[in-house]
């Protein structure tokens, strides 16, 4: 498959670029430094979100690419995204699939971070096969340079990114009904640009869809499905709480699209790049729709155990710590204990 | 999952309740802000097995009145508990009764011992002892200092009662034992529509018919905050019905509300439409106030949600049908309705999570649905808060119901009318002039549904009568059938829509019950009134439509030919203006939301047969009907300058 012209114009370019700023001064927005703190609150927690978010995903990335056989530029973005950190988005889910949003949030704030440090050697250790490829195909087309991962220009984006993030948390730190306001408007310009683009990219390329190969479909839309399977699986593996379960499952599926765009624009140049964002388009596409699925499955299982927890969470909050509720035999089924730790957890983030 | 507790009877349901709940909490008391006092279930019933044992040593018999005069409060639970336990009867009001009232019920109820909430009340019972020949033994609920001669401290009784157990007291078990479904559990007095307060007289059986048929599922997480008048049969029948679900409730008053809600998260509550109201007002303000940019979110969430909702209820065939609509109609609409929901659905998806989310939040988040009853819940408000996400199950009922006789289910809500009957209640709607059933009448196109008549109902919630008052029970329950003095229609969804009250009693907004004929008689006696009818039903304040007298204008130098110059003369509308104002004053007797704030004065007459009856006594309902688009100018005029 080939793009006759460049996938986006100077003009959308901008416009991603404003998305991109916005909605990580948005996430910046809505964190604060006890969010941080929250990080050494939950450590089995934040330890086994890592396992499953640099360890597994980048793996099913890898895995996917392999089995299905990917063009290797499609095949580096669809590492890069497994490398990436959790999406802001994550903590919304988790709030309305009934999982932890404190957990969510300590976990893309810890993500983010770790980011600086991890994504640069997991694109380096997994994508070796393919920057080979990609150089053969360059040189077959008669380019004399040599691909490969721009390791120093990832760490500079990631950076980058990470400024509007900043300014967003002294934004919060100064004013918190314009931090809030900021979060919203982030949010719904996400939604917008996203929209437009998708709307651009099938106006301008008509016929894109269609010649995409299914692989590539598969690829974008599995990704995020293996991280929310496996994402629940391991925690539940380790015996957390379901609301636990929930929060680090779609916080594993869920990545931080738009660094993914900010990476592949600032370090990657034609021919690998427009191939790499339709990528990156597909799957922020794609993951809204199956996280929702996801969230609306989570919302209705997790129903009983949400209005204990949240139930035992209040008896605590206006009772005293150490109240203990006793419901009647039978009632909890097996999974939940009624444990009453859980209710010393703090209460849902969300204001 | 529906594991409500189904009982014989009052004293039943405590015991299974601390049997199956045990240590879960009951009833939750505010110390403060975020400290707050937890009863359990066991603790709830061992008490009230104690303070029983004490009042039958004290003297009460079976099937005994007891007063219980008293606010919300866990005591006051304690003590309901306490009465069923020892197979007595409550008469419970609050604190707000006034002189006359207490020495009327304590009287006529032949109350000898009574619950009394605290001393300013006990102060006020005291002295009007000569007055109360048959009061012996007063209980306070709270108490500070000692107490004198026949006044004890509850928790006396219960010692009492405590003491008496350890050595082998069981008399409070066999008087449960003897209790009789058809024995009565409460004897609520309404507070007066003609003079004397009646008193509805209440069975078991009809109390724990009510539990069986609420359509409503709740379990052990579910929290619910309290703030109307526990002794009003609608909160009541909900704290009856919590306790057999084993919910906590949690005692809140209008001034910690916003607080409590925010704390307490409550998943479920009932309320009046007032406080509907002030929540509503509450939120559009707080959103007008806000940041443009969130404003137009929310403006475009609430657009969307109104598409989406109003589909859905087409689509899932809860929309309002007044009138019989043709199935071919419906069949053109459905797939347009079925596409404008396809296409909003994944628009307002968004935004109902990311604005209107928060909005709920601010009503505490967690609320599953509410219930709304006490009075008719204004469309737009009821609108507002289904559309945003929060579901009103309005509900319909009244004392003499035990209360309710219909109630909107929470998957199936059409906005508009006060939903399904509950099971086993019959109605049947009455045509006002002929006396003839209208519904459900097989001679009728559509079994009569969609005719407006008078409401009758029959089933298991309907009274025993009213306590030593045959005449009244006569008049009210017509074979098995009580006359609720409402207009009601079924709709063709089978939903009962109520449409105003075929009695006079006017209710307003606020709730009180005003009755209008010792005003409109006070007003017809000046020169300048011929006839004059009060309205406000649902309203903040009293209006009235006035036929100005023109023998009356002339007499006193004002020469107008006909009624209809009359209405539109400035000086006759200053002169009555002044009229209402001397007669209907603060100082001559009325009370404070009796008083006429506005009016409108009618070209037209009153003729016998059309707006009066042969024997000139006004036709309210067709009157209101006649001049519904004058009333309804009147109070969006007044809306309109207070704002």
């Amino acid at each position: 498959m080939e793009f006759p012209t460049q996938l986006l114009y100077p003009i959308d370019q901008v416009l991603l670029a404003l998305m991109i700023f916005s909605i990580m001064f948005g996430m910046g927005s809505s964190l604060t430094v006890d969010d941080f703190k929250t990080v050494a609150r939950y450590p089995r927690g934040i330890l086994i979100g890592f396992l499953s978010q640099f360890g597994l995903m980048p793996l099913f990335a890898l895995g996917l690419a392999v089995v299905l056989e990917l063009p290797p530029a499609y095949a580096i973005a669809l590492i890069l995204i497994g490398c990436l950190p959790g999406g802001t988005t994550s903590n919304m889910f988790a709030y309305f699939a009934r999982g932890s949003v404190a957990l969510s949030i300590a976990m893309t704030t810890a993500s983010t971070v770790m980011a600086l440090m991890m994504m640069p050697l997991l694109l380096e250790l997994y994508t070796a096969g393919f920057t080979e490829a990609v150089s053969e195909e360059m040189t077959a087309a008669g380019a004399d340079a040599e691909f490969v991962i721009p390791t120093g220009n990832i760490i500079t984006s990631l950076f980058l990114v990470l400024v509007p993030v900043a300014m967003g948390m002294f934004l919060r730190a100064k004013s918190r009904v314009w931090a809030k306001t900021a979060e919203d408007t982030a949010g719904f310009m996400g939604i917008i640009v996203i929209i437009y683009l998708i709307g651009t990219a099938f106006a301008r390329h008509s016929g894109l869809m269609l010649q995409t190969p299914g692989s590539i479909y598969i690829a974008a839309i599995c990704v995020g499905l293996l991280g929310f399977l496996f994402g629940y699986w391991m925690s539940w593996l380790f015996r957390l709480s379901p609301i636990f379960q929930r929060a680090i499952s779609l916080e594993t599926g869920i990545q931080n699209g738009p660094i993914a765009f900010a990476i592949i624009l600032l370090s990657f140049a034609e021919p690998v790049q427009s191939q790499m964002l339709w990528l990156a388009i597909l799957y922020s596409t794609f993951i809204v729709i199956t996280s929702s699925f996801i969230t609306l499955y989570y919302r209705r299982v997790g129903k009983l155990d949400y209005e204990v927890y949240k139930n035992t969470s209040i008896h605590n909050r206006l009772f005293g710590e150490d109240y203990v509720t006793g419901y009647p035999e039978g009632f909890l089924p097996k999974r939940i204990k009624n444990d009453p730790s859980q209710g010393s957890t703090p209460s849902q983030k969300r204001d | 999952m529906d594991n409500r507790i189904l009982a014989n009877n009052m004293a039943d349901l405590y015991r299974e309740a601390a049997r199956r709940y045990k240590s879960l909490p009951a009833f939750a008391t505010r110390r403060k802000k975020l400290e707050w006092d937890p009863v359990s279930f066991e603790e709830l019933y061992e008490r009230g097995l104690n303070l029983a044992t004490g009042l039958i040593e004290m003297g009460v018999d079976a099937r005994e009145h007891v007063g219980l005069f008293a606010d919300n409060r866990f005591e006051w639970i304690l003590a309901d508990c306490a009465v069923q336990l020892c197979g007595a009867v409550d008469v419970p009001r609050g604190r707000d009764i006034t002189d006359g009232e207490l020495i009327y019920i304590i009287n006529h109820a032949e109350i000898r011992v009574t619950f009394v909430e605290n001393e300013t009340l006990l102060e006020r019972i005291e002295s009007l002892r000569p007055e109360l020949p048959e009061l012996q033994q007063i209980i306070l609920l709270e108490s500070t200092g000692d107490t004198s001669e026949g006044v004890h401290k509850h928790e006396d009784v219960i010692k009492l009662g405590q003491s008496l157990r350890k050595q082998g007291d069981t008399r409070a078990e066999e008087r449960i034992a003897g209790i009789q479904p058809d024995d009565l559990f409460t004897l609520i007095y309404t507070s007066g529509t003609t003079g004397k307060p009646k008193g509805v007289m209440l069975t078991h059986a009809n109390m724990m018919s009510q539990v069986k048929v609420i359509p409503i599922e709740l379990n052990c997480t579910d929290r619910v905050l309290s703030i109307l008048p526990i002794w009003h049969i609608f909160e009541r029948v909900f704290e009856v019905f919590t306790i057999s679900c084993g919910v906590c409730t949690y005692y809140s008053n209008i001034r910690f509300l916003a607080d409590d809600l925010k704390n307490v998260e409550p998943t479920f509550m009932g309320s009046a439409p007032r406080l509907w109201e002030s929540l509503y007002h509450k939120i559009r303000k707080r959103v007008g106030e806000s940041h443009w940019m969130r404003q137009l979110l929310f403006h475009t969430a609430y657009f969307l949600s109104r598409q989406y909702m109003n589909s859905l209820y087409f689509l899932l065939g809860s929309d309002l049908k007044l009138k019989e609509v043709s199935k071919l109609k419906r069949t053109l609409l459905l797939p347009l309705h079925a596409l404008r929901w396809i296409l909003v659905l994944p628009v307002y998806g968004f935004f109902n999570v990311a604005v209107l989310e928060p909005v709920r939040l601010s009503a505490g988040g967690s609320l599953k649905a509410t219930i709304s009853g006490g009075g008719a819940l204004p469309v737009e408000i009821d609108r507002f808060f289904n559309y945003i996400g929060i579901p009103v199950l309005e509900g319909y009922g009244m004392t003499e119901t035990s209360p309710v006789i219909a109630v909107r289910e929470e998957d199936d809500i059409v906005i508009g009318t006060v939903g399904p009957l509950v099971d086993h209640t019959e109605v049947r709607i009455v045509d006002l002039e002929s006396g003839k059933t209208l519904y459900p009448n097989p001679e009728l196109p559509d079994n009569g549904r969609g005719l407006r008549g008078e409401i009758y109902v029959k089933g298991p919630q309907v009274m025993k009568g009213y306590y030593k008052d045959d005449e009244q029970t006569a008049k009210t329950i017509q074979g098995s059938w009580l006359r609720t003095g409402d207009l009601g229609m079924i709709t063709f969804n089978d939903c009962l829509k109520i449409l105003g009250r075929s009695k006079s009693t006017v209710v307003l907004l606020s709730g009180e019950n005003l009755e209008p004929e010792p005003i409109e008689m006070r007003l017809t006696q000046s020169v300048y009134i011929d006839h004059c009818i009060l309205v406000g039903q649902d309203k903040k304040h009293v209006g009235a439509l006035i036929v100005p007298s023109l023998e009356g204008f002339k007499d006193n130098g004002l020469h107008v030919p006909t009624l209809e110059e009359l209405s539109k003369n400035e000086n006759a509308q200053k002169v009555i203006r002044t009229e209402i104002k001397k007669m209907i004053s603060i100082s001559n007797g009325f009370k404070s939301f009796e008083l006429v704030k506005d009016f409108r004065l009618l070209s037209e007459d009153f003729t016998v047969g059309d707006e009066l009856t042969s024997l000139f006594k006004m036709k309210r309902h067709i009157i209101h009907d006649k001049y519904s688009g004058l009333i309804e100018e009147m109070y969006q005029q007044e809306s309109a300058e207070v704002t």
